[in-house]
């Protein structure tokens, strides 16, 4: 038995993004007021606040404004408003402007941010109100009694690669606290767990998700126009597969541009990181970004189902928020604002839990009463049908989107709800079309994976068992090399799965070392068999500025 | 005196990057001492009595007779503060990562580590070698190391130099460690850092049986052995042969790479290499990108032949 340190507190909230540590902020206010005494603590597996932290982003300062009344938009870390918006349909080598903006996509009076400089921020706010961040330490475990979760327990240290303790072997310690909050963000690895084990999802349409795959660009000064937003659809991703691209001007002379890609697609073949490349082909791209020099790269899946799968939100001593939860909305392609504020509901939630000493699933459930009365089920209800719309291919997509703006997000304009599968299950099996043939990485423009996996400064302990749990490892080099030529060497973005000879046969080749932690293998893996955990805390990109 | 070279004491001999900080402090210009410590002080001495140095400096004292930080930190401080050089050098070695900050801190002085050149005003890698950057100092006295290979010791000017023995007060409780012999195990024998000539593996060793042929070139060329991370995720070498961003940084003055692609993570860790020999199938390998001599062929073919003409030549 190895003993283990325990820390006693009030409230957990595990992973130290926009969800958590606005729920913190408000509930250290909460309890202020309601002259409570509570210890709230955060979990953060990135060495700092932020440094796990990726998003577009374009922010609807709705939850920021609300979480903080006496400031100004001017005080929050915002790079620059929204000051000029384009929506282009992309051929291989022309742009053109759609006729309008509809409503949904507009995105006046909203700000280019980066979701790291904001969790930063959202970060000291927290520390100086009294929220104890523990930053270097991941939840690899829920701790329950009976069916009531009582705690998390952090991952241990000092494990090598062959699962043998070494020297300097640190046992993680378990943290009990009357409430856990999971806002370990998309696919996180203890609310998949908590998902499963409760049948949180059921009744609920399975969520979809997409990954989004981002470079930053340093340019000369005067290019960047900060406040300068495009989004696209069409090339390279073509009409079968959702999702689009985003280029937004940041301040210091810093493009951000990236590409987002729905892990719903047919052809085992694709390659978000390949696809991204690929843009940059495009000649009004390429002239964007002449001169400049490539300087951040980064990965990371997002939940695109909505309002439809949301799961359950409360049980006996856990909830989840934000990411976590699947509080995004695809058709604005925002979520920080309604992370943020799914995280302040809960510590409403909390706070009155706490007066009465009462963690029950009953009492917690009021968070979800109060999700469904908030602005969250207002902005989601009216978009609940927009992913789905998308099954049948972009001008599909569009066209379901469009009649849902005048029926109130009504499924082509007359179903209430429509149904989806699992994004993992639309993949078809054979060999399909190449997509990448005629790209060449000239290190200048266009670079290879593992070039951009170096500028996400991601770094691992390398003696320690991967954290990438094959399970199953004898169906990668049987029925999956046959049905799907392995999809893992393409749709994981940072170049972690390789089929390496090994005498008349292959091999899986974990490079966990080159992981962004963007979830995308636990996702899209065709068997479902690949469990991302957290490596040793600490671990992971060093993203300062995604 | 401008300038004091901090000597290190290689099991009875002059360490390579002793010599190595003494040619750049020529280079610097000036008056320059050295400083021998140890039971071998007069053995270093006296390997630089042909080289062009106003002194070299010995101190024998019983609880600096080997290395140890408490006590090499005390005595290089007490060094400073008599005879004020403006500038410190020494190589950048572990045993100087072990006990210069120390000094650093105690004397208050500036200690910028791991210097790559000196040509335009003192250059470090930065960011995991993706940056370099030009560092400036506007204190009195500075502390400087020298990463291996940034002067050549053949660049070594040669003239005289006299030797001159001082006394050191030294406390006792101060030192609070005493070494053992010096032995060999593990990473001891494999100093990757102040290799002069390396031979390093990558993926295009195809199997475990090949990685004999490497470690057999490395002997016939006196070369140590490192490889690429692939190859030690497979466990074919023990993990502190690693180079690149997640192991070892390495600039020997000959880099011989076999079958490493030149991914930019194992890039960063050999930049600093003088010459890098690359043999890889693929002619567009990365690697031959920054590679001085580039060999397109199949290595297992090529390095058995290279070993047999090799050994050819030493026989001779």
């Amino acid at each position: 038995m190895i003993e283990r340190e325990v820390l006693e507190l009030d409230v957990l909230f595990v992973g130290a993004g926009p969800a958590s540590l606005a729920g913190a902020v408000h509930l250290q206010r909460l309890l202020r007021e309601s002259g409570q005494n509570a210890s709230v603590g955060v979990l953060e597996k990135a060495g700092e606040v932020g440094a796990h932290s990726l998003s577009g982003a374009i922010v609807d300062p709705r939850a920021l404004r609300e979480l903080f009344p006496d400031k100004n938009d001017q005080d929050f870390p915002f790079e620059a408003e929204v000051s000029e918006e384009h929506l282009y349909y992309l051929t291989e080598t022309r742009k053109i402007p759609f006729p309008f903006i509809p409503p949904s996509m507009n995105h006046h009076g909203c700000y280019v941010a980066s979701l790291g400089k904001l969790t930063r921020w959202l970060g000291e706010a927290c520390e100086k109100d009294g929220v104890d961040i523990f930053c270097g330490f991941a939840g690899t475990e829920l701790l329950y009694d009976g069916d009531q979760v009582i705690g998390v327990r952090t991952g241990d240290r000092g494990i090598d690669k062959k699962g043998v303790q070494k020297q300097h072997f640190e046992p993680g310690a378990d943290i009990h606290a009357k409430v856990v909050v999971l806002g370990e963000g998309t696919r996180g690895s203890l609310t998949k767990i908590l998902l499963q084990r409760h049948n949180l999802m059921d009744e609920r349409n399975p969520q979809v998700w997409a990954v989004g795959v981002k470079e930053l660009w340093q340019m000369p000064a005067g290019i960047v126009q900060p406040g300068y937003v495009a989004h696209t659809m069409g090339f390279p991703l073509g009409h079968d597969i959702f999702g689009g691209a985003f280029l937004y001007g940041m301040k210091n002379d810093i493009w951000n541009l990236g590409l987002v890609v729905g892990l719903d697609y047919k052809n085992p073949g694709v390659d978000s990181h390949h696809e991204l490349q690929n843009l940059k082909t495009h000649p009004w791209i390429r002239s964007l970004i002449e001169g400049g020099k490539m300087v951040a790269y980064g990965a990371k899946s997002l939940p695109e189902g909505g309002w439809y799968s949301i799961p359950k939100l409360s049980i006996s001593g856990a909830m989840l928020i934000g990411d976590s939860a699947g509080f995004m909305n695809g058709q604005r392609l925002k979520g920080i604002h309604l992370a943020m504020k799914s995280g302040m509901l809960a510590a409403e939630t909390i706070s009155k839990a706490l007066a009465e000493n009462n963690f029950t699933e009953s009492k917690l459930g009021d968070y979800e009463d109060r999700m469904k009365s908030s602005w969250i089920r207002d902005e989601l209800w009216k978009v609940r049908n927009f992913h789905q719309g998308f099954d049948h291919g972009l001008f599909g997509g569009l066209t379901n989107a469009g009649i849902g703006l005048l029926t109130g997000g009504r499924g082509w304009g007359f179903k209430n709800r429509l149904t989806s599968e699992a994004g993992h299950l639309q993949l078809e099996k054979g060999l399909k079309k190449d997509r990448y043939k005629d790209l060449k990485f000239d290190g200048t423009y266009l670079f290879d994976k593992v070039t951009d996996v170096y500028h996400s400064a991601t770094a691992h302990e390398e003696d320690q068992v991967p954290h990438l749990h094959v399970n199953e490892p004898d169906i990668c080099i049987t029925k999956c090399a046959e049905e799907y030529d392995n999809p893992c060497k393409n749709f994981c973005p940072a170049n972690v799965f390789e089929m390496v000879p090994d005498g008349e046969n292959q091999r899986l080749q974990i490079n966990f070392s080159n992981c962004v932690h963007c979830k995308t293998c636990d996702i899209m893996d065709p068997y479902q068999i690949i469990d991302w955990v957290p490596p040793e805390g600490g671990d992971g990109p060093t993203w300062i500025n995604l | 005196m401008d300038i004091l070279v901090v000597l290190e004491d290689n099991r009875g001999s002059l360490h390579r990057m002793s010599k190595e900080a003494i040619a750049g402090a020529q280079k610097m210009g000036g008056s320059i001492s050295a400083l021998a410590i140890g039971v071998n002080a007069d053995a270093m001495a006296g390997e630089l009595s042909g080289v062009d140095l106003t002194e070299v400096i010995t101190i024998n004292h019983d609880l600096v007779s080997s290395y140890n930080a408490d006590g090499y930190s005390d005595v290089v401080s007490q060094v400073i503060k008599s005879e004020s050089p403006q500038t410190i050098v020494i190589g950048h070695s572990y045993q100087t990562r072990d006990f210069m900050p120390r000094v650093s801190a105690k004397l208050d002085i500036p200690f910028i580590p791991d210097i790559i050149s000196m040509d335009d005003g003192i250059v470090k890698q930065v960011l995991n070698a993706k940056l370099n950057a030009l560092v400036t100092t506007s204190a009195d006295q500075v502390i400087l190391s020298f990463q291996s290979a940034t002067f050549s010791e053949e660049a070594m000017v040669t003239g005289s130099c006299l030797a001159r023995s001082i006394e050191v007060n030294l406390d006792s409780s101060i030192v609070r460690s005493e070494a053992e012999d010096p032995f060999q195990e593990d990473a001891g024998d494999v100093d990757l850092e102040s290799a002069e000539l390396i031979v390093s593996i990558g993926r295009g060793i195809e199997k475990e049986e090949n990685i004999s042929m490497a470690f057999d070139l490395a002997k016939v060329l006196g070369a140590e052995v490192s490889a690429s991370r692939p190859v030690v995720d497979s466990g074919w070498v023990e993990s502190f042969r690693q180079v690149g961003s997640s192991g070892q940084t390495v600039a020997p003055k000959l880099y011989f790479s076999l079958g490493i692609s030149g991914a930019i993570q194992h890039v960063v860790g050999i930049k600093g290499s003088k010459n890098i020999l690359a043999i890889n199938k693929d002619p567009d390998a990365p690697i031959f990108e920054i590679a001085d001599y580039a060999v397109v062929g199949d290595l297992l073919d090529i390095i058995p032949k290279l070993i047999e003409a090799l050994q050819t030549e030493k026989d001779l």
